[in-house]
């Protein structure tokens, strides 16, 4: 296999995903933090991320449909989100979880359904970015790892 | 698993901050495990849990398992304040707090309930390397406080697995309310884990190690506490030193370790009375827009100073003024409310206190406590104008307990009720009787008198007599029985403050009013309890009693008070509370109101810390 040219795919994947500010530098602290005793760790946590903002999202959906307006309750699921976003450093997410936020404060109810429908393609898309990414990088093997900056 | 663990802290005590147990707590799965792996990364010990419930029962299962809490401030089963304040009272752990929210009302928030940091997500390794240092602070502070005490326990200087096992014991003591406010839980969580004590001096041990050997107890009566005010106030309630106070005491049979305890007592009983004073303080500044974190970490400190002009007892033993000028103890001799009855105040005169609360009180003693004449007299003596203040000089350990126990609401408490007498205690944590005295005013003088004397009564004893009638007001019947035993509910009281249980005498004498006060419902009297109007629990003329009762109740409800309670105690006080005209009851009512919103806990050291009363959880 190509490990070098996987690698450089990886790299630029990667890359693509700062400048795009798809993520930002708190992902670097993610990556920062893998090691070998956790060599993995950037992985488990963004699937923990879209595992856990699937669920998210997946509230807010029913909470939208049931057409309740509850705001309070979307901007506490929302605010949950943002916080896992943070965490990883999902920039771009992030943004439209404020944009919510701020819809659902003027309790503008169309205004949170169509900045939820730009945070649900915003996520599709960070996910599928990351998993190439990441199946990338399996690919390319462990070299890839180590040449990653480690604490 | 715990024996793991244990060998885990002993490596990592030696190696503090490496090692250091933390528990980290957030419902969001992937800043908790975020939050992990930082926390790994800078080599300590992790352990944790997305759910606030769950967090708790790991700390209460072993209190000493654990250094540091951080914790998410939005969690779905428990508000991160909540578990705060929880932990703050219970464990007397340092807690920090974590949120996306950084907004200042927040912050604020987090500080006034005893967060000893409050970190901003995405959490930032550099942060996490040096959250070890609240550990240390509080362990200093602790050590601070009881470095009279326990210098000799071999585990005291162990960081920070030495200090949960022995500070907690210390502090539950003296200043459980230390941090965080922990209202009476100290003197449960001391007697709790230590039970033991057969150390000295009627209080509750401090220490339960194996250094605290069984003593006969030491019966701290008014005239050995006096002895002791004297030795501190000569001495200068900073430098005072068992040693030294021993030495000039010169009482045989002393050891230096029943001292050591008084006097841990006695700091907090300042602390409470100052506290309350500058609660007091604060609480009216509040009124006029004050920031109200002023209350809680000024609040002590300027209600003291506001007192001064109260003080127009001079009898005011020396001992008072020291207190003053540190700022800690603040018992204003003037001020009533220094003596840490806010409630006296009111119940003095039922009209504004400012106008002499001592000397009311000292009618009302005298009039009131015709059992106690003794005791009466003793205050009157003792300070003529300021009741059982200069008493509570004396009992300078009350009040640092409070100190220690800083608990915001005490200020709030304080503030509001009294007139404008620092009821220094208020803010500081009457240790057990904070809460409650706090209270006290707001609900009615009475109780006000009641808690203090609590508070204070256990220093005071005779002071206690005075204190309860503070309540006047409201009903003595339970407290009328103490005054025969106004001996003995003294001693109750002193020990009470250490210990939460009351002595055995005193349980006669508390039976009443714990009955009465948690028939009340009030909230543990003392400990933050309001006393309830209604139980009367202060009234007045038995002061003595009352003190006794309130001990117990205290006692009793202290260990069983949690905050809430308090606040339910204090809303009922305030209730109860608008007819005197003592000013220190609104205040204390404003305060307990205010505490009750923002249930402020700031580190229970107020002295040492800004942080507000309850603090570091």
């Amino acid at each position: 296999m190509d490990y070098v040219h996987l690698r450089r795919q990886a790299a630029s994947l990667r890359k693509g995903l700062f400048d795009q500010g798809y993520l930002d530098e708190q992902f670097y602290q993610l990556e920062d933090l893998q090691d070998d005793a956790s060599p993995n760790f950037v992985e488990e946590v963004v699937t923990l991320f879209f595992r856990d903002s699937a669920r998210l999202m997946a509230n807010i959906d029913q909470a939208l449909d049931k057409c309740v307006k509850d705001f309070n309750k979307l901007d506490v699921y929302m605010q949950q989100l943002k916080g896992s976003c943070t965490s990883i450093g999902a920039s771009r997410m992030k943004t439209d979880c404020s944009a919510f936020r701020e819809c659902c404060r003027d309790e503008n109810i169309e205004g949170c359904m169509r900045s939820f429908q730009k945070i649900k393609r915003e996520h599709s898309v960070l996910r599928q970015k990351l998993e190439s990414y990441f199946q990338l990088l399996r690919q390319a093997g462990p070299v890839e790892c180590a040449t990653r900056p480690n604490k | 698993m715990r024996v793991q663990e244990g060998i885990n802290s002993m490596a990592g005590a030696d190696q503090f901050p490496i090692g250091m147990r933390v528990l980290a707590v957030d419902d969001d799965p992937v800043c908790l495990k975020l939050l992990e792996n930082l926390l790994l990364r800078c080599q300590y010990h992790v352990t944790t849990t997305n759910q606030a419930v769950e967090a708790l029962k790991l700390l209460r299962e072993n209190k000493d398992r654990f250094d540091l809490v951080i914790s998410d401030v939005i969690m779905p089963d428990m508000d991160g304040f909540k578990l705060l304040e929880l932990v703050g009272l219970e464990m007397d752990l340092p807690v920090i707090m974590l949120s996306g929210n950084g907004g200042t009302e927040n912050v604020m928030k987090g500080i006034t309930h005893g967060a000893c940091d409050y970190l901003l997500k995405p959490v930032r390794l550099e942060e996490l390397k040096n959250i070890w240092q609240h550990v240390v602070r509080r362990k200093f502070r602790h050590r601070e406080r009881n470095t009279n005490l326990s210098t000799e326990d071999p585990e005291f200087d162990k960081l920070p697995n030495s200090n949960p096992s022995h500070a907690q014991g210390q502090h539950g003591q003296n200043s459980s309310s230390d941090n965080s406010g922990r209202y009476s839980k100290k003197r449960k969580d001391q007697n709790e884990p230590e039970e033991e004590d057969g150390e000295d001096n009627g209080y509750d041990n401090e220490e339960p190690d194996p250094s605290a050997q069984k003593k006969p107890r030491v019966v701290w009566s008014v005239e050995l506490h006096r002895k002791f005010v004297a030795a501190v106030n000569q001495l200068g309630i900073d430098k005072a030193v068992p040693k030294r106070i021993l030495e000039l005491m010169n009482v045989e049979k002393l050891t230096r370790e029943n001292v050591a305890s008084h006097l841990q007592k006695y700091r907090l009983y300042l602390k409470r009375l100052s506290a309350v004073a500058s609660q007091q303080a604060s609480l009216a500044a509040a009124f006029g827009a004050r920031d109200p974190s002023s209350y809680l970490r000024m609040g002590m400190f300027e209600g003291l100073q506001s007192y001064h002009p109260l003080a127009s007892s001079s009898q005011i033993p020396s001992s008072l003024t020291s207190f003053q000028a540190t700022g800690g103890p603040l018992l204003n001799r003037s001020n009533p409310a220094t003596l840490g009855l806010p409630g006296l105040s009111p119940s003095l005169s039922n009209n504004s206190l400012s106008s002499n609360p001592l000397n009311e009180l000292n009618k009302f003693q005298l009039v009131n406590l015709p059992g106690n004449s003794n005791h009466a007299n003793l205050l009157h003596d003792q300070l003529p104008s300021e009741l059982s203040f200069s008493n509570v000089t004396n009992n300078a350990l009350l009040p640092q307990t409070s100190q220690d126990c800083m608990q915001p609401r005490q200020s709030a408490v304080a503030a509001t009720s009294f007139h404008a007498k620092p009821i220094t205690f208020e803010n500081r944590c009457l240790t057990k009787a904070e809460n409650q005295s706090l209270e006290i005013p707001s609900s009615s003088n009475d109780i006000f008198l009641g808690r203090d004397i609590k508070c204070q009564s256990s220093i005071f004893n005779e002071e206690s007599k005075l204190l309860s009638f503070g309540g006047a007001s409201q009903n003595n019947t339970k407290l009328q029985w103490r005054q025969d035993d106004l001996h003995e509910s003294t001693l109750l009281l002193s020990s009470y403050l250490d210990s939460q249980l009351p002595n055995n005498s005193c349980n006669t004498m508390a039976d009443p009013v714990t009955i009465a006060a948690t028939g009340s419902g009030m909230v543990q009297g003392l400990n933050g309890g309001v006393f309830n109007q209604r139980e009367g629990v202060a009234t007045s003329g038995i002061i003595g009693s009352s003190i006794s009762g309130l001990t117990a109740m205290t006692n009793h409800d202290s260990q069983l008070k949690q905050r809430e309670e308090y606040n339910l105690g204090v809303q009922k006080v305030q209730g109860g509370y608008g007819s005197n005209g003592c000013s220190m009851d609104g205040l204390l009512n404003s305060v307990i109101k205010m505490e009750r919103d923002d249930i402020s806990y700031s580190d229970g050291d107020i002295g040492c810390d800004l942080y507000p009363l309850g603090a570091c959880m």
